[in-house]
């Protein structure tokens, strides 16, 4: 009894013990000026202030229950990595159109559950973004108006018109394209594989066709689509439409392909797929490092739990 | 001390906890979308030549051949397909993509158009879910529709 209860009072010093070293440990967070805060309406600032701006801003407040630790630590961390994601502070230095895609990624963030972080919303319930604030969003990057707004005038089709005159008469002779900077190589035959599903991407202006090989064809047909099998690949392939005028929107120019290559072993570190892109119709390599991967993963979080594929296939291609 | 340590523990156990699935994340088919009924071979079995979309009646269209058409388009620019040749539009409704705004995706078939190059042409429209025969036309000479899916050029693949 007596070397129980000695021995309770001893794990509880060690643990108020632990508990207040680890308050000494303290990554710093600072806040750096507010150099270039993001331009819209107030009531869509309003949302992002109070919802995103603990992270994704460079005026950070946190509440008292934030600084203690374990949580002040998890809660730096996320905060130094969301400012390097987005940073509404210093926003207005991007060039507009990668502005645009960042807030259409917010709102499918949002939209999804994966941001606010679902843990951050534990603790605070208050950044929840409701409904009616979800269509504030909505309705500014895609102002109700607009859909029935007069055709996209006729595009410039000198662009496109130059690339494809050259490729449908050099389609004898094949590229000589370099891997991506992880390591893997061109898959030319990706134009020989089934669409599964295709998208118009009115937020960024291009047409989208997406391809799986035959391990992805016969996962559609036995519906075994999460997890797909290892040695499915999707090919996604975009063009940029190009208006007639009339309302039609055609394939313009090329613009790239991007693969995703089931390996659960070998690509185990980026979530089981080997993620590559190549852009423009001489098939450069996308990404510095091998870190682009990043961008890709992150983008296809909100989808974590379809095995981070976004597409719905259309089944029927066996 | 104790209700920090148990605020702290809160906090801990809550950054660990896992959240609620959200249905549009919700692993499934586009089985809305899918080809279904007198349509034989599914022209989604064959290869894409293009795709466009019209924003007048919300529509996305994809432009399938099988290989004699699809070796041809991605060659010739002349877009004289030969003998052998089969060409086919799918069209859908769109629906937004629940899953990306700022996207739209297929949501139900509304025309599946066949074009075969033989001797002479034909031409088939099915419409309807599940999809039905509405025309069957034939001729030395394509009919105007026909005539302007053949005159579709290749989407650039490199
Ligand atoms: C608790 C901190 C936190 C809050 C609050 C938060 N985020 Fe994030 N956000 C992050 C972190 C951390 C990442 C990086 C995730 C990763 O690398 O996978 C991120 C990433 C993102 C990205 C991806 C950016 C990219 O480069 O791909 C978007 C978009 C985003 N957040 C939007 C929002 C919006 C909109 C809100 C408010 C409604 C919000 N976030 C609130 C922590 C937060
Ligand atoms: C800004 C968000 C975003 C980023 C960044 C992103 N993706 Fe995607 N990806 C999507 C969306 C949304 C789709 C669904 C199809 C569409 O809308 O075009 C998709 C679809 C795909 C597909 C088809 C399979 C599927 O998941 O539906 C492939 C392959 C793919 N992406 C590869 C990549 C690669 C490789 C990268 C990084 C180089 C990347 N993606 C970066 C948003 C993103």
């Amino acid at each position: 009894m007596a070397l129980a209860s000695r021995a309770f009072l001893w794990t509880g010093a060690v643990v108020c013990l632990g508990f207040a070293v680890i308050q000494l440990i303290r990554p710093e967070l600072k806040n750096p000026p507010v150099t270039a805060e993001i331009q819209a309406p107030e009531e869509v600032r309003q949302i992002l202030r109070t919802s995103c701006y603990s992270c994704h801003s460079n005026e950070t407040k946190l509440p008292w229950f934030d600084q203690i630790e374990p949580a002040y630590w998890l809660v730096t961390k996320d905060v130094k990595k969301a400012r390097r994601h987005l940073n509404f502070s210093e926003f207005g230095k991007l060039p507009a159109a990668q502005q645009k895609g960042l807030l259409f990624e917010a709102v499918n963030q949002i939209q999804m559950g994966a941001m606010p972080l679902p843990r951050y919303l534990k603790v605070h319930p208050e950044a929840k973004v409701t409904q009616d604030q979800v269509a504030v969003l909505r309705n500014y990057l895609v102002p109700p108006s607009t859909a029935s707004a007069a055709p996209a005038a006729a595009a410039d089709t000198t662009a496109g018109d130059a690339q494809y005159g050259k490729w449908i008469k050099q389609s004898e002779g094949p590229l000589e394209v370099q891997k991506s900077p992880n390591g893997i190589a061109f898959l030319p035959d990706y134009k020989n594989w089934k669409t599964i599903s295709s998208t118009d991407r009115f937020d960024g202006g291009t047409l989208r066709e997406i391809m799986g090989n035959d391990v992805a064809v016969k996962a559609i047909a036995d519906n075994h689509i999460n997890p797909w099998p290892d040695g499915t690949v999707f090919a996604k392939v975009a063009w940029f439409e190009q208006p007639d005028g009339q309302g039609v929107m055609r394939t313009g120019a090329f613009y790239q392909v991007e693969y995703m290559i089931r390996d659960s072993k070998k690509y185990a570190s980026t979530k089981g797929w080997g993620w590559a892109r190549w852009r423009g119709t001489d098939l450069k390599p996308y990404g510095k490092d091998a870190k682009f991967t990043n961008e890709c993963v992150s983008c296809h979080e909100p989808v974590a739990k379809n095995d981070y594929v976004y597409t719905m296939p259309i089944g029927g291609q066996q | 001390m104790k209700i920090i340590s148990l605020v702290g523990l809160v906090v801990l156990s809550s950054a660990v906890g896992c959240s609620k699935p959200n249905p549009r994340v919700e692993t499934r088919l586009n089985e809305d979308a899918r080809l279904m009924g007198e349509l034989t071979p599914n022209p989604m079995q064959g290869k894409v030549i293009t795709s466009w979309v019209d924003k007048r009646d919300s529509t996305m269209s994809t432009l399938y051949g099988n290989d004699a058409a699809v070796n041809y388009a991605r060659r010739n620019a002349e877009m004289k397909y030969p003998a052998g040749s089969v060409v086919s539009l799918v069209t859908w409704n769109q629906q937004e993509d629940g899953r990306w705004f700022g996207g739209k995706i297929p949501a139900t078939p509304k025309s599946v158009e066949v074009v075969s190059v033989g001797t002479g042409y034909s031409y088939q429209r099915f419409e309807g879910s599940p999809l039905k025969r509405v025309e069957n036309t034939e001729g030395a000479a394509p009919n105007e529709r026909a005539a302007y899916l053949l005159s579709q050029r290749a989407a650039v693949l490199p």
